[in-house]
């Protein structure tokens, strides 16, 4: 029994060994960080980076030593994923100085462990998410748009038409003159705008673009620089904002002038033309009768037909006299008695007549041409002898005398009509000379008091209105 | 008796490496912020691949209903729901002649579903 004890005892203690050292999480180290580096510390320096789906769905990871290990130490790198207890490792490949290897899980926590004669093992862990180094833009395209004077710089990226980083990248922009000092501009998009009025005219300049992600979920490092494009800058980089300011100056001064222009018309005009059109002036009704009542000029023309008053007698007389002289005159013959027809002897009958005349008779109740009914007269030269404008009074010389004592002038153009009876009782102009009024002028006695002068010059006859 | 004693002694011991390791099947647990990130960066466009391949292998897919059964999704149970249809389509899609590219992706899809949750599946994941 002792026997059998014995080798139990060592196997069960063996067994504790084993179960604490080999457990859930599979630390195979002493430090019990979990990771499979030795009791050595991981001095190794690498410096890593990842490229998603560079190939089809396939990730890669390229490894560079920064401190290259001793010349003739024999090592290798690979890729190692904790899965329960086991370790699966997928060694690099050897490219020149650095260590590549494609792989599809990019989820994983992975380790990158460096097999050397002399150690081990010593492994590193990394992210393969926070490593991302993107791949190069490319097809970079420059537009000038003249009228914004501006230069559109376009280019491409490959993750464009991938899953992971589409969308998730930030592009650096660089543009320099020649051989002059690089300036940068970041964007999300996949297109800049550079400004005209930033350059140099007629100016050589270079761009170039890189890549790196936006931080969102990947981290990473800028990818490599795309290769340089060239493009001149235009001759004549007219901005639009000076363009527009010197219209405005140019617009500004036209507009100022001719206002001034606008003004002295206005003020020269004022009195002349623009006032009488805005504000009329109203008619004056005694510069009105003034007008009419002018005197006729000299050697004005004279066109009175008498003949166009055949119902009338109508005289012509060479000459008008005072009422009072003509009477004094006319008092001590009786001459004309006896020429008068024998229907206009009566002085009663002179007197009569005036009353008896009515609107529609217009034969004259004077042979002499003495009394003329105001009625009569008025009808037969219009009852709106009055109503004449200045633009006809200055050239009407019509002139009827009611009741004026005053010697009227005796113009040689004047005519001077009275009108007479025909023995056929017919008036018939006459014209009045010296001895027809010797013959005509009556008795003042006979003169009724209600008859008014009709003597009247026709210079001229005009319509009135 | 002392030999009792010592021959019961190693038992206990024996007894602890012979138990099974007490591993639960998913350690996310209610990390469902960290679940989310990676789907909507990662998981998400595999799974849009795989829903543009399937379109071209539906009759296949689901002519016989008791195959739909196997993705169903408890409810409050999402990551144990998750991880169940991942292992069942690992098993699932093995079963099948269906496309070499379609039954890799498929199997991608499961491993990166499995890795987000942190889950594991009763048999060996499927690798390339």
């Amino acid at each position: 029994v002792l026997r059998m004890t014995q080798p139990s005892a060592v196997l069960s203690i063996f067994a504790m060994f084993l179960h604490t050292t080999f457990g859930e999480s599979g630390c195979t180290s002493a430090d019990g960080d979990g990771t499979l580096g030795d009791d050595e510390p991981d001095n190794f320096d690498i410096d890593c980076f990842s490229q998603l789906e560079i190939k089809d769905s396939f990730s890669s990871l390229t490894c560079n030593f920064t401190e290259l290990p001793p010349y003739n130490t024999n090592y290798t790198l690979s890729l190692c994923t904790k899965e329960d207890n086991n370790y699966a490792c997928s060694n690099m490949k050897k490219q020149e100085d650095a260590y590549f290897l494609h792989f599809n899980d990019i989820l994983s926590n992975r380790d990158v462990c460096m097999y050397s004669e002399m150690k081990r093992r010593v492994c590193r862990s990394l992210v393969v998410t926070d490593i991302v180094k993107p791949e190069v833009p490319f097809a970079i395209n420059i537009t000038y748009e003249r009228e914004a004077n501006e230069y559109l710089i376009r280019y491409c990226t490959p993750h464009s038409s991938k899953k992971y980083l589409k969308d998730k990248l930030v592009h650096q922009v660089a543009y320099r003159q020649k051989e002059g000092t690089w300036k940068t501009i970041e964007s999300p998009y996949l297109q800049i705008k550079l400004l005209g009025k930033n350059l140099e005219n007629e100016a050589s300049y270079e761009v170039k673009v890189r890549s790196q992600p936006n931080g969102d979920y990947f981290k990473g490092t800028w990818s490599e620089w795309s290769t340089s494009k060239s493009f001149r800058t235009a001759r004549e980089q007219y901005s639009t904002e000076s363009y527009s300011s010197v219209v405005m100056v140019i617009l500004s001064i036209l507009g100022f002038m001719l206002s001034v222009v606008m003004i002295a018309l206005i003020v020269v005009f004022w009195e002349n033309r623009i006032k009488p059109a805005v504000w009329p002036n109203l008619p004056d009704h005694k510069k009105t009768l003034e007008q009419l009542c002018k005197k006729p000029k000299n050697n004005f023309d004279i066109s009175f037909n008498p003949e166009s008053f055949g119902y009338v007698h109508i005289h012509k007389v060479d000459g008008l006299w005072a009422k009072a002289e003509l009477e004094n005159f006319l008092q001590p013959s009786t001459a004309p008695e006896t020429s008068l027809p024998e229907k206009f002897r009566s002085g009663s009958d002179l007197k009569m007549i005036p009353a008896m005349t009515d609107k529609n008779d217009l034969n004259p109740p004077v042979s002499y041409g003495g009394a003329w009914p105001a009625e009569a007269l008025h009808r037969l030269l219009g009852t709106s002898q009055f109503a004449v404008t200045e633009g006809s009074c200055s050239s009407s010389t019509y002139q009827v005398c009611h009741g004026n004592r005053v010697p009227l002038h005796n113009d040689g153009f004047n005519l001077s009509y009275t009108l007479s009876l025909d023995p056929s009782g017919q008036p018939h102009p006459e014209p009045l000379n010296d001895d027809t009024i010797s013959q005509m002028l009556p008795d003042s006695d006979m003169r009724s008091p209600n008859n008014e002068e009709a003597y009247f010059t026709v210079p001229n006859f005009y319509k009135i209105q | 008796n002392p030999a009792f004693f010592r021959s019961t002694l190693p038992v206990l011991p024996l007894l602890l490496v012979l138990s099974p390791v007490n591993s639960s099947s998913c350690a996310m647990g209610n990390k469902t912020t960290e679940i989310r990130v990676k789907y909507e960066n990662i998981l998400s466009h595999d799974i849009n691949e795989l829903v543009n391949m399937s379109a071209e292998n539906r009759d296949r897919c689901c002519k016989k209903y008791e195959n739909i059964k196997v993705f169903f999704c408890n409810d409050t149970e999402e990551i144990e729901s998750l991880q169940s249809m991942a292992c069942n389509m690992l098993r699932f899609f093995s079963k099948h002649r269906i496309s070499k590219a379609f039954r890799w992706k498929a199997a991608f899809v499961s491993c990166e579903t499995l890795q987000v949750l942190q889950c594991k599946c009763e048999r060996p994941k499927k690798e390339r």
